[in-house]
């Protein structure tokens, strides 16, 4: 009695995802590709956090103080400034990296502030030291600032409304540097969603092909009735299992991860609820099958055990494709990427993460995409196990 | 029954398999007597439909091997020349995830497990994974996978290689046992011992052909010698083709 096509794929399923939790390898890879992501997420928001912290509440080293005291006294009452003396060499202290900024105020900017000309103040900071520029803005702005007033004053001294000289209002709304670089590194998450779609099924894909043959077990699996069609398929549903596990792990983590965070504190409205889990997984999960069916076809037709693991690990270079190339140019989701595997993944995985709901039918035309083309996949992992060259090797 | 009629093999330039015939009937075991390299092997592999003959027929049953591999495959019981084991499933659950492939009912692989383990000396180690197996082990494992589903037909490809004298004589009893329940069994073996001492008949395979066929009896015959490992020589080495 031959079995049929379902049951054979089922029984087949069933001992591949038994022997796949027996290897302490598919597991450790499932169990690493989904802790990578979250802990990285978690410790670049960290380290804006902290960053954004110090801005907040920093020194203000500066040269010659007793020249301007009114000057400092202002800056001194400015929230979160603390103005300390600069050492004795500024422009060392700062290509050094002792301070990341000092103001010098010569000894003539009273004599010059006096005569209402402008009054010479010098900022001495490192352009390449990106980690120093929200202090330097903030100081910059803090001056312009006092200069204004200060320009204010003087029209209305002389009988002049201050807003003749003031051709421009302009309403600042600018993101703070902070803002975008935390929203930058949100972005990663459904980069690790992907990767966690492709780790999760690697080592079973390679291990139930390339490497059922290297064992030497293909020959007395191949001479069993069960249909080619239904062996292929049946380690294919062990792999999209196993990946889908591994996708499932990583949003969770992600979730919990994006929920402790002092998100506020960096100033993002941010908020990442049940519902919103729901939607990443909805995008997400269409893509463990395509995953696992890629990586089925490449390990069936691999030469050996070794050869498939390099297959591997040039794959995962695939599902960074997208999420890379919108890091350096950010795109929206736009119909057209639907139907498109990775490319239409990142987009919904996106605008999950936004916040937006994806289109219902965005979805529906991704997964749908997704599941044909790997039915075609495996359908040509199948064929493969009826060449001589691939059951015998080459 | 194995009927086996004009069957090629060429891979590139070679010609591994040329023109081989013989019956494998019911309730006898047909030896494949050859040295390394002869064919053996690669007529197997056709007869299990895992390749293709470039020309001839195969008959598994009166079911056409290469016209329908599965129905074929399913009358089969194969011991590959390559049997390697899934290292982290039990012998017991090995035979039955096998018994499960051949779309047994659950009764049945349980039945067929039980008796399995028994015939074949498993029993103290069934519960334990096979990656530690010793050769000997490993081989009868196999050896039950390929017979979970009672075939009628069972191809043993040099079943004894490698084991001991305990092993092999176990070996030669569950095929003395397949025979009387009226299977039809063909081993492949380049021993001339372990031919003579099980098969009725002997097809001896030199370079891809057939150069003798018939009982041990008939083979001392054609060759006038007493011996038969003299005699297999003698026909191995002699491209000739001479019939019982």
């Amino acid at each position: 009695m031959r079995p049929g096509t379902l049951r054979g794929a089922l029984v087949v399923f069933r001992k591949e995802w038994r022997d796949a939790l027996r290897d302490r390898r598919s597991l450790v890879s499932v169990g690493l590709g989904s802790l990578v992501g979250p802990v990285l997420v978690v410790g670049m928001l960290h380290a804006v956090a902290d960053w954004q912290r110090e801005v907040e509440a920093m020194r203000l080293p500066i040269a010659g103080r007793e020249n301007a005291a009114a000057l400092v006294a202002w800056l001194d009452q400015q929230e979160g400034i603390e103005v300390v003396d600069a050492p004795s060499d500024p422009e060392r202290a700062i290509r050094d990296r002792d301070e990341d900024l000092v103001v010098v105020i010569p000894p003539d900017y009273g004599e010059q502030f006096v005569a209402s000309k402008p009054a010479k103040l010098r900022l001495l900071s490192d352009g390449a030291r990106s980690s120093a520029r929200p202090k330097v803005e903030r100081v910059r702005g803090m001056l312009a600032r006092y200069g204004a007033e200060i320009g204010s004053l003087r029209l209305i001294a002389r009988g002049v409304s201050p807003q003749v000289a003031m051709p421009l209002e302009v309403d600042d709304v600018e993101l703070s540097s902070a803002q975008e670089r935390a929203a930058s590194i949100l972005g990663f998450v459904p980069l690790f969603v992907m990767l966690a779609a492709f780790t999760g099924g690697m080592q079973i894909a390679t291990d139930a092909t390339a490497g059922e043959r290297e064992r030497g077990s293909l020959e007395a699996l191949l001479v069993t009735p069960a249909s080619r069609a239904s062996i292929a398929a049946g380690k294919w549903l062990a792999a999209t299992a196993l990946s889908a596990s591994s996708v499932v792990l990583t949003a969770l983590l992600c979730a919990v991860a994006l929920g402790a965070l002092p998100l506020a504190q960096l100033g993002m409205r941010f908020r990442f609820d049940a519902s919103d889990l729901a939607l990443l997984l909805c995008a997400a999960l269409p893509l463990c099958p395509l995953a696992a069916s890629i990586e089925l076809y490449l390990s069936t037709f691999a030469r050996s055990f070794k050869e498939a693991q390099t297959y591997m690990g040039l794959l995962l270079l695939v599902p960074m494709l997208p999420g890379v190339l919108s890091l350096v140019r950010p795109f929206s989701a736009e119909a057209w990427m639907y139907p498109l595997p990775f490319v239409g993944h990142h987009a919904l995985l996106n605008a999950a993460l936004g916040g937006q709901a994806p289109s219902i039918l965005g979805l529906l035309v991704s997964a749908a995409a997704s599941l044909v083309l790997s039915a075609l996949l495996v359908a040509q992992a199948a064929r493969l196990l009826t060449r001589e060259s691939i059951v015998f090797g080459r | 029954m194995i009927r086996v009629e004009g069957l090629v093999k060429r891979f590139g330039a070679v010609l591994a398999v040329d023109g081989v015939d013989f019956v494998a009937h019911d309730g006898k075991v047909t030896g494949l007597l050859g040295p390394n390299g002869a064919g053996k092997t690669t007529t197997l592999r056709m007869l299990y439909a895992l390749m293709r003959p470039d020309r001839g027929r195969i008959l598994v049953d009166d079911v056409d091997a290469v016209l329908d591999p599965g129905e074929a495959r399913a009358r089969l019981g194969v011991l590959p020349d390559v049997s390697g084991l899934y290292p982290r499933l039990t012998a017991r659950e090995t035979i039955h995830y096998f018994g499960e492939l051949q779309g047994l009912d659950a009764r049945t692989i349980e039945a067929r497990t039980e008796a399995l383990l028994d015939e074949l000396d498993l029993r103290t180690v069934a519960d334990r994974r096979t990656a530690g197996f010793s050769h000997g082990e490993r081989t009868k494992v196999a050896l039950a996978r390929a017979l979970v589903h009672s075939p009628r037909n069972v191809l043993l490809d040099e079943p004894t290689n490698g084991l001991d004298v305990m092993s092999t004589r176990a070996l030669r009893e569950m095929v003395r046992r397949m025979r009387d329940d009226g299977r039809s069994v063909i081993l492949s073996s380049h021993v001339m011992q372990e031919v003579s001492a099980l098969c009725d008949s002997i097809v001896v395979i030199s370079r891809g052909k057939v150069v003798a066929q018939g009982s041990p009896d008939e083979l001392r015959e054609l060759t006038g010698e007493a011996d038969l490992e003299q005699a297999f020589v003698d026909l191995a080495v002699n491209p000739g083709e001479v019939r019982a």
